[in-house]
C-alpha cells in the first residue's frame, strides 16, 4: 500500500514519500505515482516484469524511473502490484515488478498522468531518512 | 515583487529585479487578476523564462497565467531563430494542446428536447480514452504517415471533409515534421489512443451562442445567436507526453555541452540550431501533427453522432482549430526590425490579425478566429486576433480561464454526483469517465473566464466575438 503525502500545485500534482533508504525511497514514490493514476487495490503480482535506466544524476535517475514506472502503466498497459529487488548501481537504476496486465473494469484507471517533471524536485536525507517531493503533469 | 503598471490591464516585472534575467516580464492582467496570480509562483516562472538565452522582446504571461512546470501556463517567448534556445518545457508535454470549434445548423431548442440522448451518444463515440483505447486501428507504418501529414490523412482517409482542413492552424499540418525523430516507445503510447479525447481538462462540449458581440465577425465564422456548436479540446495524448519526456532527459547532458545553466531544470533548453534543438524540433512537429489528426478523428466521430440522433439533415462545419501548447518559426517587426523567432506558446493562441496570409481566405477580412474554452460550468468565447497582438505579444493571447484551485483542492468536500446534479439543474448534462474528471474540473477551479476575456479585448489583443454557453459536457 502506498504511503505518499499529495502536495498541492495550481494546475498539476504532486507528492511527498519518505523512506529509511534510497532504495526504498525509489520504491514509494513508485507505488505512489501508480496509485495516483490506477486504483490499484486488486492489482494481482501474476507476471514479472524487470525495469532499467539510468541518469547522471540522482534526480535523472529518479526522474527516468518513475517515467519508466509510467511507460509499464501507460504504454505497456501493465499494472504493478509490487517492486522487488530494486538496486541503485552507479548510474543505472533496476528493479523486478510483479503485477498484471491492466483490465480497466478492474483496475479502474483514476486520472492520466503525462509525466513526472524536475519542477520543484527535491530528493534528501536528514537524520536517516530519505525524503523526495516530486510534481506530475496531470 | 516589483511590478511596474503600465497601465490598466499591462504589468511589467523590469529585469533589473532578479540577476540573470536578459529581459522584462510583461504581464496582462485586471484588478482581480492580478491579486490571484500573485498567490502562485507563476509570475516567478516568468521571471526564470526571461533568463533564456537568446529571448527577443519580453517574457509575456497572459491573463490566464498560473503556475506550470518550468514555463507558467499562459507564457509566451519569442526566440531569436540563429542564436535562441528551444525549451520541451515551454511547449509542454501535451504538444499541440488545442481546441477546434464545430458549427452546427440546430437551434438550441431542438437540442435541448434531445440532449440526454445526444450527449449519451457522443460519449459512446468518442472514447475519453482514459483506459487509452480508441475506436481506430492504425497500423505502425500508418502513424508514421499521420505524423508527417496529420489532419490531412485522416481527411484523405474517410475522417473528414476537405473543408476541415482549410479551418485549421497551419492547414492541419507542420512541415518539416520527420516520424523518425519520434521513439518507438512515444508510437507506442500513443498508437492506440488516436481519436480519443483525454482526462484532465480535456472535454467535449455541445454548447450554443449566448451572445455576439460582433455581427460582422460572427457572421463571417458562420455564427448567430442561439445556434449550437461544439468545442473540443484535446492534445496529442500519451506521444506527445512521451516525446517531451524522450527529450528533457537528453537535455540535461546536452545542456552542460552548451554551457547553459538555468534557475529551473524543468525549463531545460538546447541551441535551436544545435543537433539536439532541431531533432526535438522535427519530433515535436510530429507530435503537433498527430494532435491534429487527433482532433480531425473526434470532429467524424462527433458528425456521426450528431446524425444518428438528428438524422442526415444536420451539417457540421469546422469553424477554425488553434493549438495551444506549440513552438513555431514566425517573423514579426519588432521594435522598428524584422525580427525571424521561435515562438514558444505555453497555454497560448496564437492570434493573428485581419488581413494576415496565413488566415483562411474566408475570414481574412475580421481576423483568425481564436478559440478561448472557459471551465465546465461557465462560458467559452470567440475572439478576433488584433493588429496590437501583432505589434506587443508575437500574435499571441490567452488560451482558457486559467486554473485558481488546485486539484486537491478543488475536490475538497465535494461530491461527484452533487456536482453533477447541480450542473443538471442550470441545464448542463455531464458525462465523466472518472468521478475526478469531474471533480478536478469544477468551475470554481477556475478564474472567471469573462474577466480574462476583458483584458485582451481591453488591451486591444483580440476582440470579442462571441460568448458561448454549455448545454452539454464530456470529460475524461
Amino acid at each position: 500500500m502506498a504511503v505518499y503525502e499529495l502536495l498541492d500545485h495550481t494546475a498539476d500534482m504532486g507528492f511527498r514519500v519518505r523512506a529509511a533508504s534510497l532504495e526504498e525511497l525509489f520504491v514509494q514514490a513508485a507505488e505512489a505515482l501508480v496509485s495516483i493514476a490506477v486504483n490499484p487495490l486488486c492489482a494481482t503480482p501474476l507476471e514479472m516484469r524487470s525495469l532499467r535506466c539510468s541518469g547522471a544524476t540522482l534526480e535523472d535517475r529518479f526522474i527516468n524511473w518513475l517515467n519508466e514506472v509510467l511507460w509499464l502503466l501507460d504504454g505497456e498497459r501493465f499494472l504493478p502490484a509490487l517492486f522487488d529487488d530494486l538496486r541503485l548501481e552507479g548510474d543505472s537504476v533496476s528493479a523486478l515488478v510483479w503485477g498484471e496486465p491492466r483490465d480497466d473494469a478492474r483496475h479502474p484507471p483514476r486520472i492520466v498522468v503525462k509525466a513526472a517533471t524536475f519542477h520543484q524536485l527535491v530528493i534528501r536525507e536528514h537524520n536517516g531518512m530519505w525524503e523526495a517531493e516530486v510534481f506530475l503533469d496531470i | 515583487m516589483q511590478i511596474e503598471h503600465v497601465d490598466e490591464v499591462r504589468h511589467r516585472i523590469p529585469k533589473s529585479a532578479r540577476h540573470g534575467m536578459r529581459t522584462d516580464v510583461l504581464f496582462y492582467a485586471s484588478g482581480p487578476i492580478l491579486d490571484q496570480v500573485e498567490k502562485d509562483r507563476a509570475l516567478e516562472q516568468a521571471m526564470n523564462v526571461a533568463c533564456l538565452p537568446g529571448i527577443v522582446g519580453p517574457s509575456l504571461a497572459m491573463p490566464d497565467i498560473h503556475q506550470g512546470y518550468g514555463f507558467p501556463i499562459g507564457g509566451v517567448a519569442a526566440m531569436d531563430w540563429d542564436t535562441g534556445v528551444v525549451s520541451p518545457g515551454g511547449v509542454g508535454y501535451d504538444i499541440n494542446c488545442g481546441v477546434r470549434l464545430i458549427r452546427t445548423n440546430l437551434e438550441k431548442d431542438e437540442v435541448r428536447s434531445r440532449l440526454k440522448e445526444l450527449v449519451d451518444q457522443v460519449f459512446r463515440d468518442v472514447p475519453c480514452g482514459v483506459g487509452g483505447k480508441g475506436h481506430l486501428d492504425i497500423s505502425g507504418k500508418q502513424l508514421d504517415q499521420i505524423l508527417e501529414q496529420g489532419a490531412e490523412w485522416m481527411v484523405e482517409h474517410g475522417y473528414g471533409e476537405p473543408s476541415d482542413i482549410e479551418h485549421c492552424e497551419e492547414r492541419g499540418c507542420l512541415a518539416a515534421a520527420s516520424a523518425a525523430e519520434v521513439s518507438a516507445r512515444a508510437k507506442e503510447r500513443g498508437r492506440p489512443q488516436i481519436g480519443t479525447l483525454g482526462s484532465g481538462n480535456h472535454f467535449l462540449e455541445i454548447q450554443f451562442v449566448h451572445r455576439v458581440h460582433d455581427e460582422e465577425a460572427a457572421r463571417c465564422y458562420g455564427l448567430e445567436e442561439g445556434q449550437v456548436v461544439v468545442l473540443i479540446h484535446s492534445g496529442s495524448r500519451g506521444l506527445g507526453h512521451q516525446v517531451c519526456t524522450d527529450f528533457l532527459a537528453q537535455m540535461g547532458a546536452a545542456m552542460k555541452k552548451y554551457g547553459i545553466t538555468l534557475p529551473d531544470r524543468q525549463l531545460a533548453c538546447v541551441p535551436i540550431q544545435s543537433p539536439e534543438g532541431q531533432s526535438y524540433l522535427k519530433a515535436m512537429r510530429a507530435a503537433a501533427n498527430f494532435a491534429w489528426a487527433n482532433r480531425q478523428a473526434m470532429l467524424h466521430f462527433v458528425r456521426g453522432s450528431f446524425q444518428k440522433v438528428f438524422g442526415k439533415r444536420v451539417r457540421l462545419g469546422l469553424i477554425y482549430d488553434v493549438c495551444h501548447n506549440i513552438a513555431k518559426r514566425e517573423k514579426y517587426q519588432y521594435n522598428g526590425r524584422s525580427v525571424d523567432v521561435l515562438v514558444h506558446r505555453k497555454g497560448a493562441t496564437r492570434a493573428f490579425p485581419p488581413r494576415h496570409p496565413e488566415i483562411p481566405a474566408d475570414y481574412r477580412a475580421v481576423g483568425q478566429p481564436v478559440l478561448i474554452p472557459g471551465s465546465m460550468g461557465t462560458a467559452s468565447w470567440v475572439l478576433a486576433g488584433c493588429e496590437r497582438a501583432m505589434e506587443e505579444s508575437f500574435g499571441s493571447v490567452c488560451h482558457g480561464a486559467g486554473r485558481l484551485l488546485s486539484r486537491h483542492a478543488a475536490k475538497h468536500g465535494r461530491d461527484a454526483r452533487a456536482v453533477q446534479r447541480e450542473l443538471e439543474e442550470r441545464g448542463i448534462l455531464v458525462r465523466s469517465e472518472t468521478r475526478d474528471g469531474i471533480l478536478e474540473e469544477v468551475p470554481e477551479a477556475y478564474k472567471d473566464v469573462d474577466e480574462v476575456i476583458e483584458v485582451v479585448h481591453r488591451a486591444g489583443l483580440a476582440r470579442k466575438v462571441a460568448r458561448l454557453r454549455p448545454m452539454g459536457v464530456i470529460k475524461g
